[in-house]
């Protein structure tokens, strides 16, 4: 981080300045942040009720349903993305199906369905999915269940139980959930570049291609490359209530 | 009366989970259909069985260097990664110190910050102090990365053991060292497998940090990205992603079923 600083004319802060009155990176940070917050909203919503059925429906295989939820998670992400790649394409397994089967004449395939912002949130709602399940679990396995059965004795239904009861104590797996998607997404550079084409173009591609070979910029890609971290960093202090990890912080 | 779900609400919810999970092995299921497809194109219909791509992958020269250079780079992080958290987990564990929660948060820091500014900073700092890139810078960052997860997975195992068993130790006269290796270390051996385990995966799928500090021997995940530009190697790519997915899911299940039983075992 030190070489931000000592461009060719000494200590300057035009690359802050050029950063902060460009409508393009900012543009581009902004499209990022509104691709990564509908993902990370998706992904919880999905997750919760999943976490849900683990954690208190009483099924006996708990762990290993839990386990088979989450194993995606732990095998190569590059090649769960390129087996979206395979899928989406013009010439792909959706689109072929659909001409194989005549639901759509051949050479009028989807084409929205690979390189554009869909893809991109397909794929990374796919991929953080598994992942998201566990701190919402996390929380709802440590809930005493015995609240419930009293609420459900003082006359509440399940609907006021889940409001009152289970709702706000799971909230901070929720936001913990919530933020591991957002913080890795929102810097993402690897799923756009193979599924996005330009529409799904994201900050982080930005920032790979200002140090990338074509036309070099190392001082305005640092910059940027700070902002995104300055960004996240404010966002852990803020939430970092709900982010401890039990234990680690001792 | 069950007072979380309803009898429909778990119908409900069992059908979701049912879906999710097969919205989640779907691509993995189409990828091994197709690598068995005797076409160039992976589309509809399948026209026929083939093993051939499977051939033309095992005999890949550069295809099988890349896995070797990210099978070295990926041992060399892990254990780098593992005995660097096993010293930093007893650290945070059994001492108190000043700045405790400051070291904390600093050594789990790359869990939140995204790869391509780590990437980034790192490409910065190794050109300023003048390294090359090589399978040596690689290893740093892939240390740096799995650092925070052996440490997420030693701590907490740490902190069920009775720190008394140690204290015994002491007490009858053994030295640090002697109390780690005859005591210490036979409890969390459990634990320092798996960590070791999350570091080498995690290092073999590794992309973002390594495509900015890579050398000239590519690793695994870059040889991946660039094949993918070229059609015709999709197929073999395809067979390899079937072989690693296949390989990575057996033993992480594997890996943790044996951790269970381990941890059973060794319950305190």
């Amino acid at each position: 981080m030190l070489a931000l600083f000592s461009g060719p004319h000494g200590f300057t802060l035009s690359a802050w300045h050029d950063f902060f009155h460009s409508s393009i990176y900012l543009g581009l940070f902004w499209k990022s942040v509104k691709m990564s917050l509908i993902v990370s909203a998706l992904v919880v919503l999905a997750a919760y009720p999943l976490a849900y059925y683990l954690a208190l429906s009483g099924t006996k295989r708990k762990y290993v349903l839990l386990l088979v939820l989450i194993a995606p998670f732990l095998t190569s992400y590059l090649l769960r993305v390129l087996a979206w790649k395979v899928i989406l394409g013009d010439e792909g397994v959706i689109n072929s199906f659909l001409f194989w089967t005549g639901l759509r004449s051949s050479g009028h395939p989807i084409s929205a369905l690979l390189y554009s912002r869909f893809a991109v949130m397909l794929v990374l709602g796919y991929v953080w999915l598994p992942f998201v399940a566990l701190p919402i679990f996390v929380s709802l396995e440590s809930l005493d269940t015995r609240l419930l059965e009293a609420a459900s004795d003082l006359g509440a239904s399940r609907l006021q139980a889940f409001r009152r009861i289970t709702l706000p104590l799971s909230f901070p797996g929720v936001v913990a959930a919530f933020l591991f998607v957002f913080i890795p997404t929102v810097g993402e550079f690897i799923t756009p570049s193979l599924v996005g084409g330009t529409s799904g173009y994201m900050y982080g591609n930005q920032i790979v291609d200002l140090f990338g070979t074509g036309f070099p910029d190392w001082e305005t890609g640092s910059v940027l490359a700070l902002f995104l971290l300055g960004v996240i960093a404010a966002l852990t202090a803020v939430f970092s209530r709900f982010l401890q990890v039990r234990g680690a912080t001792g | 009366m069950d007072a979380a779900l309803s009898r429909n609400g778990r119908w409900a919810m069992r059908t979701f989970f049912a879906l999710v999970v097969v919205f989640l092995y779907a691509p993995i299921v189409i990828l091994l259909i197709f690598s068995f497809n005797n076409s160039q194109v992976p589309s509809f219909p399948l026209s026929g069985f083939t093993l051939h791509w499977y051939h033309q992958f095992l005999e890949n020269g550069s295809l099988r260097g890349a896995l070797e250079t990210s099978a070295i780079i990926a041992a060399v992080s892990s254990v780098g990664a593992v005995v660097l958290g096993i010293l930093a987990s007893i650290a945070l564990a059994r001492r108190r110190f000043r700045g405790k929660a400051i070291a904390s948060a600093f050594l789990l820091s790359p869990l939140v910050i995204p790869f391509v500014v780590f990437g980034v900073s790192l490409l910065l700092l190794f050109h300023s102090i003048g390294i090359q890139p090589s399978m040596f810078t690689v290893m740093i960052g892939h240390v740096v990365i799995s650092l925070p997860y052996a440490i997420l997975v030693l701590v907490p195992r740490l902190e069920q053991i009775d720190s008394s068993l140690e204290e015994a130790a002491y007490d009858l006269g053994a030295s640090s060292l002697q109390t780690f290796r005859r005591i210490t270390f036979p409890l969390i051996l459990p634990a320092i497998a798996s960590a070791f385990l999350i570091a080498f995966t995690t290092s073999f799928d590794e992309y973002a940090v390594a495509s900015f500090v890579v050398g000239t021997r590519v690793t695994f995940p870059i040889y991946l990205y660039s094949a993918l530009r070229f059609p015709d190697q999709l197929p073999q790519v395809i067979a390899v992603a079937v072989v690693v997915l296949t390989v990575s899911l057996v033993v992480v299940v594997a890996a943790e079923l044996g951790r269970r039983s381990a941890e059973r075992r060794l319950a305190l």
